[in-house]
């Protein structure tokens, strides 16, 4: 079927079958590649997106289903300007192998923006297995900090 | 996954009107559909459908279609609820997750979900290896020779203690079934699960105005802290005047095969003082009827510790 | 200090790993795993799949993909896929689907219809125990038995019954997988007769080296590159099954080809750490002494006997002095997924039950923990003269109590509401090791200068670490230093592995930094140079004379017409290993509370002190220890396989496998003390990848005795080990 999608604020037309995860799509399909498939099953977070600006997992959503603009990890720059809370993960020394940094980054944007009360609870769909989660929260303190004395 | 036709209905009598499988956050079905546990070949997506809404005028009115991270937030929600909610998944899943999709949700039974292993609710009849096999997860409450996987959702267990009704809209009309007349145990027909008939949708859950229910609480214990099912849960609401447990709401997941009641419990807690001695005594009533497998014995007093350990931190004032 | 050089590309998208690569014509492959633990397949009905729409190829033991077993020196043979119908483990790689799209080869692989021969499958290893076979000789050549004792002593349980104090105990740990975030994948290209392979793997020239030797190609013509490896943890160190497959069907198909293993696949057609048995007994005199210490492991392993995970020979044999130790490995073959190196080998899950056991005598003794270490403390190996060539581990402890308030812990732990709290500690140690490498040294005309080596950073920080100590060797700002790995083509690096990455490495940049330099001055010395016949030495990234006069290498490369010049320099364990023992060293603390009702454990404090010689980039040596602490809380709590009798892996997802969130994990203070170990190598550096992990589980459950009184000697504890009705 044809579909289309805002991505990163750029209207793609694609042709999928109704099966297609936006994952995939974004991925396979339109060579976004930030988004990652670490469990394809809704268990790891490494496919965070946000749609509507809303983290999601792009992996159990269909793209013949999204509606909304679609932001992926790669769509929060401007420019060589880092997002504040990439630059925070690179500060803190929040990543190593880095490959579940694009959905821990997704999911620590939507903390900053809702200023959660419990960060740790907040980043806990986001599974790291190199275990840099003291330094993740640390990002996020890193950011809402710098809101703060603004 | 197998080939599938989707389209998306515009209108209830639309989505009605054509045979389907319901789609609405996807946490479940299309999770399923990949693992072909699931083959539908129609998926009807009813995300745009006039399903949502949060009315706390009387009591407490979801549509069926409000996501769990915006019914957690409410302000008008009863702490039970929105705990269970926000003890439930990951925010991501929460935002995606519909509260329609949550209560008819599928168990997460490791061989339910793999296609290579018999599993009765599945393909009935085929066997259910979890009576001998990996059963640690699996439930000691309401159980039968055929199927011992627990019901997945927290919400839905604080919903049955609320005594909460589900309105379902079908082709020949509406009716409103209370939850806990819902969800079937699964005897030897677990592949019935629930009371919703063909072609009917879940259109907004109803939580009847319990004022007391403010005091309320969902304990849930995991092996990890957080993005996990339970366990063990325990839902409890009390209402305590001068020192006594007027009224008291308890229920239980993650040992059952369906939300679990504990109307013995609630029982053996009105009237009572709210102390310790209390709490002990009503929570032996929890597991009346248990039937432990081989590798979750530990459940039967795991409940009885997660009631007390939910009735200490709703009264931890009066205690103190 | 300095950030990790490639966090920019991580954390905006831009780090293409492995299966971030889209060649054009790229297709797609998905594996087919075994359904049975132990047989052989019969017959594999294709037809459906072949019909199935987009398919192009379908490979099984009955139509294969040919592949020849490689071999390399640090993983030995490599098993590759579809050669034979036997099958010894369920989840066996059994059959490769290769289709126009993802979706496509997926749907059409599960249409494979499978017969087998089935035979009972062997996968208890509690049943196995009885029909244990000696283990084969350990890494360093010792026998699966190792006796020392004391002159006059006949046997260890003489020591044993002649020791005032005894503690005697039986500790099991459950099989692991890796569990890294990216699942193996591979994107294999074909041009011109050269194949190029995209695919996370700890050292690209070895695993080039493999798929040559699998596909009967010369090495000259594959071509590995992986400059992002979405974590390994030993897990990436052998050529996985998609790789081997991605690139035979590339060939065979004649065009790119993409394949990645689902992440329930990864948990049975990669590798494991072994489930392991280990019966300990310690005997002491009243203060404390150890007299005699006794180890016995047995060990899971696959049929094929590849792999033994050798828990006492990784601990019990070097850890504490004592004049009598008998230590030994056996295995219990089973119809289980393979096993293989992960974080830490043998001394995780060892010192899991020799540091538990340190802790019960403690408590036998009425002795505190840490007194009780110091006085065990070893100058050298029980049995070995080579002395330890700088070992801090009573500072460790030391620094520790103090910062983690040792002295506040009382016997019997505290109370906090509902919440019973514990403190526990363990010691860490890990070897000290160094693999072959070789790394190239440029300097450039623009004055910049490259580090370059074939080897991985799989999230160890060793990109920046090459830059660091290139830029130390050049005598330069490391801004100017461009680190490049992750690339067969460069100079072999070898195996990111073994905490050896930093050493390795590291020296063998300082090999190569002084021999471009003397090559610099020669040629500034040159007839014709700006130089000509005067005296020159080489410091902060200039050349100069005697006469005052000096011009940067850069200035000295142009005048001389050359764009760069380079010099590879090598190093491997030398000589130092006759001269003392090796190892690094740490002491861990942890504070755990035990809910009181419901038993859940969860982690408060952690601190890990650690003596690992000189610390080359402290951020990212400090993450990696933060790391490895974090996996022991995740042995000590949350992960564990659990093998059906069948065979069948009861929890092979990421809902069932459980590894930590963010929200069981509470601050960890990572600590050093500083003493380079230049008797070791030149960089003094001695590596942080794995000793992270090592105690962390014993300290949990040492701190868990302390809060509730019960002894939990298997991990990972679960509520119901701690539910006393």
């Amino acid at each position: 079927m044809d579909i289309s999608l805002q991505i990163n604020g750029k209207s793609e037309r694609l042709s999928v079958e109704p099966g297609v995860t936006l994952l995939d799509a974004l991925r396979e399909r339109l060579d976004v590649t930030g988004p990652k498939k670490g469990c394809d099953r809704g268990q790891c977070g490494a496919c965070t997106v946000h749609v509507g600006g809303r983290p999601v997992l792009a992996c159990l959503t269909l793209a013949a289903t999204v509606r909304e603009p679609v932001t992926t990890v790669e769509g929060l720059a401007s420019g060589d300007d880092l997002h504040p809370v990439q630059q925070a993960f690179v500060d803190q020394d929040a990543l190593q192998c880095g490959f579940c940094t694009s959905g821990q980054i997704m999911s620590a944007v939507a903390a900053v923006e809702q200023d959660v009360p419990d960060v740790r609870e907040f980043m806990s769909g986001n599974l790291c297995r190199c275990s840099a989660y003291p330094n993740i929260v640390a990002a996020v303190d890193q950011v809402r900090g710098a809101d703060a004395s603004v | 996954m197998r080939p599938f036709e989707l389209t998306a209905p515009e209108t209830v009598d639309a989505a009605l009107a054509s045979p389907g499988t319901f789609l609405a956050g996807g946490t479940t079905l299309v999770d399923l559909m990949k693992l072909d546990v699931l083959t539908p070949e129609r998926v009807l997506d009813i995300n745009t459908l006039p399903l949502q809404g949060i009315d706390t005028t009387d009591g407490l009115r979801i549509g069926a279609l409000e996501r769990m991270s915006d019914v957690a937030a409410h302000p008008g929600t009863y702490p039970v609820i929105s705990r269970a909610l926000l003890l439930s998944a990951s925010q991501q899943l929460r935002n995606m997750a519909s509260i329609g999709g949550n209560l008819m949700q599928r168990t997460r039974c490791g061989y339910f979900r793999d296609v290579s292993v018999p599993c009765n609710r599945r393909e009935p009849g085929s066997g259910c290896p979890a009576l001998t096999g990996a059963n640690r997860m699996h439930a000691v409450l309401g159980t039968s020779e055929s199927c011992v996987a627990t019901h997945a959702s927290d919400l839905a267990v604080a919903l049955v203690a609320l005594d909460a009704r589900v309105r379902l809209v079908g082709s020949d009309g509406e009716r409103t079934v209370a939850l806990a007349d819902f969800y079937r145990m699964p005897a030897d027909t677990p592949e019935v699960e629930t009371d919703l008939r063909q072609g009917e949708l879940i259109s907004e859950v109803l939580v009847p105005r319990l004022d007391w229910a403010s005091r309320s609480t969902y304990v849930k214990v995991r092996d990890r802290q957080s993005y996990e099912f339970a366990l063990c849960s325990a839902a409890v609401a009390l209402d305590v005047q001068d020192s006594r447990i007027v009224d008291a709401r308890v229920a239980a997941g993650g040992v059952a095969t369906v939300p679990w009641r504990l109307p013995s419990v609630e029982q053996a807690l009105r009237g009572a003082p709210p102390t310790q001695e209390t709490f002990e005594a009503a929570a032996a009533l929890a597991t009346e009827g248990a039937r432990p497998l081989s590798g979750n014995g530990f459940k039967a007093p795991l409940l009885r510790r997660t009631i007390i350990r939910a009735l200490r931190e709703v009264t931890e004032e009066d205690r103190a | 200090m300095t950030a990790r050089l490639d966090s920019p590309l991580k954390v905006t998208g831009r780090a293409r790993y492995g299966s971030d690569h889209n060649p054009p014509g790229m297709v797609f492959g998905y594996v087919v795993l075994s359904t049975v633990a132990h047989g052989e397949v019969t017959a594999m009905d294709v037809t459906a799949v072949r019909d199935a729409p987009g398919v192009l190829a379908v490979y099984t033991p009955f139509e294969s993909l040919e592949l020849h077993t490689p071999h390399n020196p640090i993983m030995g043979a490599t098993w590759v896929p579809l050669q034979d119908t036997d099958v010894a483990y369920r989840g066996q790689p059994i059959g490769f689907v290769v289709a126009e799209t993802f979706e496509q080869a997926r749907d059409a692989a599960s249409l494979v219809e499978v017969s087998y021969r089935e035979r009972t499958p062997l996968t208890s290893l509690e049943d196995g125990l009885a029909a244990a076979e000696d283990a084969p000789p350990s890494m360093d050549g010792s026998p699966h038995t190792v006796t020392v004792l004391a002159s006059g002593v006949e046997s260890i349980e003489d020591a044993l019954a002649a020791s005032p104090v005894v503690v005697e105990a039986t500790y099991t740990t459950a099989p692991q997988n890796h569990a890294a975030m990216e699942p193996h994948s591979a994107v294999a290209v074909w041009e011109s007769g050269t194949l190029t392979v995209y695919s996370g793997n700890q050292g690209s020239d070895l695993q080039a080296a493999s798929l040559a030797q699998a596909l009967a190609e010369p090495l000259s013509a594959v071509h590995a590159v992986n400059p992002f490896v979405g974590g390994a943890f030993g897990g990436k160190g052998a050529t996985s099954v998609p790789a081997f497959l991605a690139a035979a069907a590339a060939r065979d198909l004649g065009r790119p080809v993409k394949a990645a293993l689902t992440r329930e696949q990864v948990f049975t057609a990669t590798g494991t750490r072994a489930a392991t048995v280990q019966r300990l007994a310690l005997g002491a005199e009243k203060d404390g002494t150890l007299v005699a210490l006794r180890h016995d492991s047995w060990s899971s392993t696959p049929m094929s006997r590849a792999f033994i995970e050798q828990t006492s020979h990784s601990t019990s044999r070097e850890w504490y002095t004592t004049p009598n130790m008998v230590i030994s490995q056996k295995m219990v073959p089973l119809n289980i997924p393979p096993t293989t190196f992960m974080r830490a080998p043998g001394e995780a899950p060892g010192s899991f039950a020799l540091e538990s056991a340190i802790d019960e005598l403690a408590v036998e003794l009425g002795m505190d923990p840490i007194e009780l270490r110091r006085r065990n403390s070893s100058l050298a190996p029980p049995g070995k003269d080579l002395q330890w060539s700088s070992k801090h581990l009573d500072e460790c402890f030391g620094i520790g109590a103090e910062r983690f308030g040792w002295s506040q812990r009382s016997e019997g732990g505290r109370v906090d509401g509902d919440w019973l709290v514990g403190l526990g500690t363990a010691t860490a140690m890990f070897p000290a090791l160094r693999f072959p490498a070789s790394v190239r040294v440029t300097l450039n005309a623009d004055d910049t200068a490259e580090v370059a080596t074939s080897g991985a950073d799989p999230g160890t920080g060793l990109l920046s670490v090459l830059s660091l100590i290139g830029a130390d060797s050049l005598d330069i700002a490391p801004e100017r230093v461009t680190p490049r790995l992750g690339d067969s083509a460069l100079p072999s690096g070898g195996m990111s592995g073994g905490s050896t990455a930093t050493a390795s490495a590291g020296s063998a940049i300082m090999v190569a930094a002084p021999e471009v330099i003397d090559e610099l001055l020669t040629l500034a010395a040159a007839p014709g140079a700006p130089f000509e016949g005067a005296e020159v030495s080489y410091a902060d990234g200039r050349v100069l004379a005697t006469d005052g006069r000096s011009l940067t290498f850069g200035e000295v490369l142009r005048a001389v017409d050359r764009s760069s010049i380079a010099a590879v320099g090598s190093s491997a364990p030398g000589e130092e290993m006759s001269k003392h023992s090796f190892s690094s060293f740490g002491a861990q603390f942890c504070e755990v509370r035990v809910h009181r009702w419901t038993r859940e454990v969860r982690v408060s404090r952690m601190l890990g002190v650690f003596d690992a010689g000189r610390i080359i980039n402290e951020q990212p040596a400090r993450s990696q220890l933060m790391g490895g602490m974090i996996w022991g809380v995740s042995a000590a709590l949350h992960e564990g396989m659990e093998i059906e009798a069948d065979g069948r892996l009861a929890n092979g997802d990421f809902a069932s496998y459980l590894i930590p969130v963010n929200a069981d994990i509470p601050d960890v203070d990572v600590q050093f003390v500083q003493y380079p170990d230049t008797l070791h190598n030149p960089v003094g550096a001695r590596g942080v990848g794995e000793i992270g992990i090592v105690g962390v589980a014993a300290a949990i459950a040492n701190a868990v005795f302390n809060a509730t009184g019960t002894r939990v000697r298997n991990i990972p504890i679960a509520i119901e080990d701690l539910l006393d009705e």
